[in-house]
């Protein structure tokens, strides 16, 4: 059939106004979705309708609007409350049912969605805070250390100062040079030794590292014979090392020995001598 | 998709709040306020009614003229909107044509219903004699809404539309009615509806 006879044979009214029947309803909406200038046809009359279906209108009372919509207030609660139906099966409680079951189709659509998103950002979050967790340890590891080498750092500092600020150290400067045919000649190390406490604390300023085997001791000259001050390690720095008290001295020495120290010096393996100062 | 639907008529109903809080009235898009239905806003239904009751009730009495129970007819026609709302189908015309057909069919189920016809025989007045029938909650609604252009159409034209759209005969009952064969009563019936577009232009 041509289009234009189609559109121009009633149909269009005929189903806009609900007097077709059920065979030329399914013929005219596949006609619609087909043919453009159908729809276009349709959509014309059904403006048409409705402008002249609000040219002198007869509005229902005022009473009459507040009783629909308190009766819709009702149909709406009803509704959202009511899932499952009971007592008879109306067309009216099915379709209601159909409704609700429909909203239910979005309502569980929404809710699978947030779900996902939901899942999505727990893994997120559970990934990101286990990552933070490993960091935190890690971090408190460290804050720790740092905490106890600065506890080692302010002891031996405190000494440091203790030392420096005593008016009664006696500072002896041994040069390597001091030793006749001394085995390293540009080693330096200072004694700080307080005379009224007896206390003796030593810098290796600049002392070689001793072979594997051997460490260094300390001697206080005290009329002419040594007295052991205490065995040492090479310490890298500012701060003292304390040595054994020493009550009397003219001078201060340090010999390489064999690790432990020993009873005499070992003579020719004298590396630094400094006299005390009166 | 269908989450996202309800978040564009969360969106939708938060915005035109906002536009009442300023106080100037909403006004929606057909496709808008069909949404905001389907998720059954009842602001939006309040905005439904504002905006179609006059209209809708003008067809009711068109086809029931007592206002009485045409306004019981009303009521059903926006229960059944509230209902339905979801089986609307945009593709398949307007949002007002789908309420228009709605109403005519409320309209006509209760007119045909045994209660009506009963009440009509209790009246004890004769069959058309409602507008001078004195009582005044029957409305002459002969000159109002789709009535007033069917005036204008042939007798016959007028006859037919009277008994297909106004008074809900099939095509069938038209022939047995009018005494004239079915094909004949399609053919003038179509005839007649496009002589009522021509006057509707």
């Amino acid at each position: 059939m041509n289009i234009k006879e189609y559109i121009s044979s009633g149909i269009v009214e005929s189903y806009v106004l609900g007097l077709a029947d059920a065979t030329e309803r399914a013929e005219f909406e596949s006609m619609c979705a087909e043919h453009a200038e159908v729809k276009a046809a349709r959509d014309n009359f059904e403006v048409l309708l409705e402008q002249q279906a609000f040219m002198n209108v007869i509005h229902p009372s005022k009473e009459l609007e507040k009783k629909i919509l308190a009766e819709i207030e009702i149909e709406s609660y009803k509704s959202s409350s009511r899932v499952i139906p009971f007592g008879n099966s109306r067309m009216d409680d099915d379709s209601k049912t159909i409704s609700v079951l429909k909203r239910m189709r979005y309502i569980v659509a929404a809710a699978v969605i947030l779900l996902v998103a939901s899942t999505a950002l727990n893994f997120y979050f559970y990934t990101q805070s286990k990552d933070n967790l490993a960091l935190y340890q890690s971090e408190v590891a460290r804050s720790n250390q740092l905490a106890n080498s600065n506890q080692g750092l302010q002891a031996s500092l405190d000494t440091f100062g203790l030392v420096l600020n005593d008016p009664n150290m006696t500072i002896i400067k041994m040069p390597g040079s001091n030793v006749p045919k001394g085995p390293s000649p540009n080693s330096l190390a200072t004694v700080y030794w307080n005379r009224e406490n007896r206390e003796v604390y030593l810098f290796t300023n600049n002392m070689p590292v001793p072979v594997a085997g051997k460490q260094y001791q300390l001697w206080a000259i005290v009329d002419g014979k040594p007295v052991d001050a205490g065995v040492f390690n090479i310490n890298r720095k500012v701060t003292p090392i304390k040595m054994k008290p020493i009550p009397n001295a003219q001078a201060f020495a340090i010999t390489l020995e064999r690790e432990g120290g020993s009873t005499t010096p070992t003579m020719d393996q004298m590396y630094v001598l400094g006299p005390v100062k009166t | 998709m269908s989450g996202f639907e309800n978040l564009y008529i969360l969106s939708l109903y938060l915005s035109h709040n906002y536009t009442e809080y300023l106080g100037t009235t909403p006004t929606y898009t057909e496709p808008e306020l069909v949404m905001m239905l389907k998720g059954r806003d009842n602001q939006s239904f309040s905005y439904l009614y504002n905006n179609y009751s006059g209209a809708l009730y003008t067809i009711v009495l068109q086809i029931i003229p007592d206002q009485e129970l045409a306004n019981d007819v009303l009521q059903e026609v926006f229960i059944n909107i509230w209902r339905k709302i979801d089986s609307y189908d945009q593709s398949k015309g307007r949002l007002f044509t789908w309420m228009l057909n709605i109403a005519r069919n409320a309209s006509i189920d209760f007119l045909r219903s045994k209660a009506y016809q009963n009440s009509k025989k209790n009246q004890e007045f004769p069959e058309g004699s409602e507008s001078i029938s004195g009582q005044s909650t029957h409305m002459n609604t002969d000159n109002i809404g789709l009535k007033k252009i069917v005036q204008k159409l042939k007798v016959e034209s007028r006859t037919l539309i009277d008994l297909a759209y106004f008074k809900g005969y099939t095509h069938e009952e038209i022939a047995e009615i009018e005494e004239i064969p079915l094909g004949t009563v399609k053919t003038r019936i179509r005839t007649a509806l496009i002589q009522l577009r021509e006057h509707l232009k």
